[in-house]
């Protein structure tokens, strides 16, 4: 076990090589120079080469980036342009936020996930299973925005339930509660379908096989048949989408995020962007490719719990 | 189960709302809050609230009123200004204030080492010094007889040394130490800036119907970029302030029950597309002046911003001060059969395309402008007008973050720019010294007579003076039509019901100033 962990993390080193190196060059390529972003608009040309040759933009981008790398391995990601805080403490003041929401998209939508793709499967082909999959259908077709939108215009706007505008505080205050149940309902709107149709598939498949009508044959209910018997084995290749899944919703994150002005890493990344920060923007990018080799280390340990075969 | 019923509505809901604290939504955070190292409409907004300057603005945008300061003079040659300093005022952390605090905050604001972008702004300054604890002698170099408007700006917020030493490079990023109404509680860029009343506040100027302490006991600036959010966020009453709210919204926020929607009859922020006066395409005169007949600023204020921005004719508000009202009937307006005829005079032919040309250079200027929604469709509409003359305007749009750079060089013939300012001669100095050649002076106007006169208004001793100056400048600026003026936008601010119904302020854009207002109806 702490064998493949050591292996995974060995393996997660070159890809974060890369997702720094693509990083830093997109950044390098998109218009903007940080230059005039510290300089202000009013700032003559003088001042401008002046804080260029300062900050090092006048040296060859290789040379840049290694300096940059130099940086990251020591923990120096540097100070924002814009508010001249450190990217550490921006970053640390946002993380707790974009992991409160994705918890509290993944609490009720994997659950609810999983629960409706059993109960297509146990009914399939019926008025239940088709009203289900249908639903699945609708949520992996929406765009985010769009679901974002809706929930405003309905839950926060004709029904006035909960607040749409920040964050209220940390998720176990009632006012971080009421403020984080949108975007997260928004969020693991998108989740459920994904998880319901695999759920589904993946229970049918097993419920086929012999281990499971040998148990009908001894006799169980058929509840626990479905429980004991063809969810937990129907389960392996649910938690490898959950996993991959999760790496894309902190894609999502960014949306709901922005439109909910909820301060996680995900809106943080974009105002960076959109403000040519670029030592913010790196670390966010840094951050956020840290979040996806994260999720999917978990997975892997996850499925040698599920599944002893893999450990072997 | 009834309680249990209506204690999970209550939460739902959000409960009793909190007596004295208020949420106001805007667009866009500043980069910090040091008022000598931004310029920025996000950080006025705050620091009028959290700061203090010599003197202050009333919502005429021409009165001057008290500030830290409860009198002063000026002496006869114009370049002494003295200041007597109220002796009850104190900063947040409860440190009286003197007049070493005003030396020090003004000596740093021009400091070259501060590298202020409007250091300009505190004048020509020889030296501030503290004649005693409560005076201060602001001398001059030369007389700048907009020096008192100009400390009515954020820029001239009156700072403590010590927090300022103590901070370092984080002063207004992680702390401040002012003698407004209101004190820095905590900011996170991007997202919130909180402040808290300033309990021993009670200097206000006479304008305010409450001269302090606030009536709020805590501000939240919330940053929502989006300008949807922004708006159901007042209708529903998450919020109680916000003057981000799209044109297009307006007409639904005022027929939305519990919102108010204010707006100032002053509008001292002005839309306009510069000519740069020495490229081919916009050199000769009357090209320039046939733009100006061809557009048409009435229609687009309707169409585009459904009436609620002012169009404009002149290069400032009519309504600012030293306006001169002898140009109000020559401003050019629509007439395109006069622009049409004007260009036709001016041997500028049509091609087989309909654009025209002359001695072989085509009318197809190049303007860039910002990348966005205001200046994509301000832009298309002024391209669309041109066409009908048979000039074709190539548009360029740039995120802003490139804009600036971009506006700082001579590679196009027209740009768009919007700006604030406090008076005419504010706005003139600005853009039309040559001195300030090529930015913001982008139109290359370098005129001997502009400089001197801008010298003589900006060095007059008397009212006069200065209005005659200034009104000449005007004139010539003008008569060249080195700008096509496009709208003036007035401060609008749309509001819950449950405050008093505030008095919007069109200093540097920061419609709610020093906040005094704000107050919960009873």
């Amino acid at each position: 076990m702490i064998e493949q962990i050591l292996k995974r993390l060995l393996i997660s080193i070159p890809v974060l090589f890369g997702v720094l190196f693509l990083g830093f060059g997109l950044l390098i390529l998109v218009p903007g120079d940080p230059a005039i972003v510290m300089a202000g608009p009013t700032a003559t040309p003088e001042v401008v080469a002046a804080i260029r040759a300062e900050m090092g933009l006048d040296d060859p981008v290789l040379v840049q980036f290694g300096n940059y790398l130099g940086r990251v391995l020591q923990g120096d990601l540097g100070r924002s342009l814009i508010s001249n805080k450190t990217v550490v403490s921006e970053l640390a003041a946002a993380i707790g936020p974009t992991a409160e929401l994705m918890f509290a998209c993944l609490i009720w939508s994997v659950p609810l996930g999983i629960g409706l793709g059993t109960l297509a499967a146990v009914w399939r082909g019926s008025l239940v299973d088709r009203a289900i999959m249908a639903i699945s259908v609708a949520g992996v077709s929406l765009p985010i925005f769009f679901i974002c939108l809706m929930m405003i215009q309905y839950l926060g706007v004709e029904w006035r339930l909960l607040p749409f505008i920040g964050r209220g505080g940390p998720l176990w205050t009632i006012d971080g509660l009421r403020h984080i149940a949108l975007p997260a309902l928004s969020l693991g709107a998108i989740f459920i379908g994904p998880v319901a149709r695999m759920t589904r598939s993946s229970v049918l498949e097993v419920l086929k096989l012999d281990h499971v009508r040998t148990a009908r044959a001894k006799g169980l209910s058929e509840t626990r048949v479905i429980l004991r018997h063809g969810l937990r084995n129907a389960l392996i290749p649910v938690v490898t989408l959950i996993g991959l899944q999760v790496g894309y919703l902190l894609g999502g994150a960014v949306v709901t995020e922005s439109i909910f002005s909820f301060p996680g890493v995900g809106r943080l990344a974009v105002g960076a962007i959109l403000s040519s920060d670029f030592p913010l923007a790196q670390g966010t990018i840094l951050v956020l490719a840290l979040g996806f080799i994260l999720i999917n280390m978990i997975v892997d340990i996850l499925y040698v719990l599920l599944d002893p075969r893999v450990q072997a | 189960m009834k309680r249990l019923l209506l204690t999970a509505a209550i939460v739902m809901t959000g409960g009793l709302a909190q007596a004295a604290e208020i949420t106001i939504l805007r667009e866009v955070d500043s980069n910090n809050y040091d008022p000598h190292k931004t310029t920025s409409r996000a950080a006025s907004e705050v620091l009028f609230m959290m700061g203090d300057t010599l003197v202050s603005l009333a919502p005429d945008m021409q009165t001057i009123d008290t500030g830290v300061a409860e009198s002063w003079s000026v002496s006869e040659d114009g370049t002494t200004y003295t200041f007597n300093l109220r002796q009850d005022v104190q900063f947040c952390d409860g440190k009286p204030m003197t007049a070493e605090d005003v030396v020090y905050s003004i000596n740093r604001w021009v400091d070259p080492e501060t590298k202020s972008p409007v250091a300009w702004r505190a004048g020509e300054v020889e030296s501030v010094t503290a004649i005693d604890d409560y005076t201060v002698e602001y001398k001059l170099k030369k007389p700048f007889s907009e020096l008192l408007y100009q400390l009515t700006q954020s820029f001239g917020t009156i700072i403590d040394k010590d927090t300022v030493e103590a901070l370092g490079p984080d002063f207004g990023v992680t702390g401040f130490n002012g003698t407004g109404p209101f004190c820095w509680s905590e900011w996170t860029p991007r997202d919130q800036m909180v402040i808290s009343k300033h309990e021993a506040y009670d200097w206000g100027a006479s304008f305010h119907a409450n001269t302090g302490p606030a009536s709020m006991d805590k501000i939240t600036w919330q940053i929502v970029p989006e300008e949807n959010t922004r708006t159901v966020g007042v209708i529903t009453g998450q919020t109680q302030v916000t003057q981000y709210v799209p044109y297009i919204a307006l007409e639904q926020l005022k027929a939305s029950p519990g919102v108010e929607v204010v707006q100032s009859d002053l509008a001292f922020w002005t839309y306009f597309m510069g000519f740069k006066i020495d490229k081919d395409t916009v050199s000769d005169p009357a090209v320039r002046q046939a733009i100006n007949l061809a557009v048409d600023q009435a229609a687009m204020s309707e169409d585009l911003f459904f009436g609620v921005v002012q169009p404009a004719y002149s290069y400032v508000s009519q309504e600012a001060l030293d306006w001169n009202s002898d140009l109000d009937d020559q401003l050019l307006k629509y007439d395109p059969a006069e622009a049409n005829r004007i260009l036709d005079e001016a041997g500028w032919a049509r091609g087989d395309d309909g654009v025209r040309a002359k001695d072989g250079v085509r009318l197809a200027p190049t303007a860039y402008v910002f990348a966005g929604s205001t200046w994509g469709k301000i832009s298309e509409a002024v391209q669309a007008y041109l066409r009908e003359i048979g000039v074709d305007m190539q548009i360029q749009a740039f995120d802003a973050t490139v804009a600036w750079g971009k506006l700082a060089t001579q590679e196009f013939d027209m740009f768009g720019m919007s700006f604030p300012y406090v008076s005419s001669g504010d706005a003139l100095n600005l853009y039309f010294r040559s001195q300030n050649v090529p930015s913001p002076n982008r139109m290359n106007w370098i005129d001997d007579n502009t400089d001197a006169l801008l010298l003589a208004g900006a060095t007059a001793i008397t009212d006069e003076d200065r209005q005659a100056a200034y009104g000449e400048v005007l004139e010539i600026v003008h008569d060249a039509a080195v700008w096509l003026p496009l709208y003036h936008e007035p401060m609008v601010i749309a509001q819950s019901t449950d405050l008093e119904t505030v008095v919007p302020h069109n200093i540097y854009g920061a419609g709610l100033y020093k906040g005094l207002d704000l107050k919960f109806r009873e």
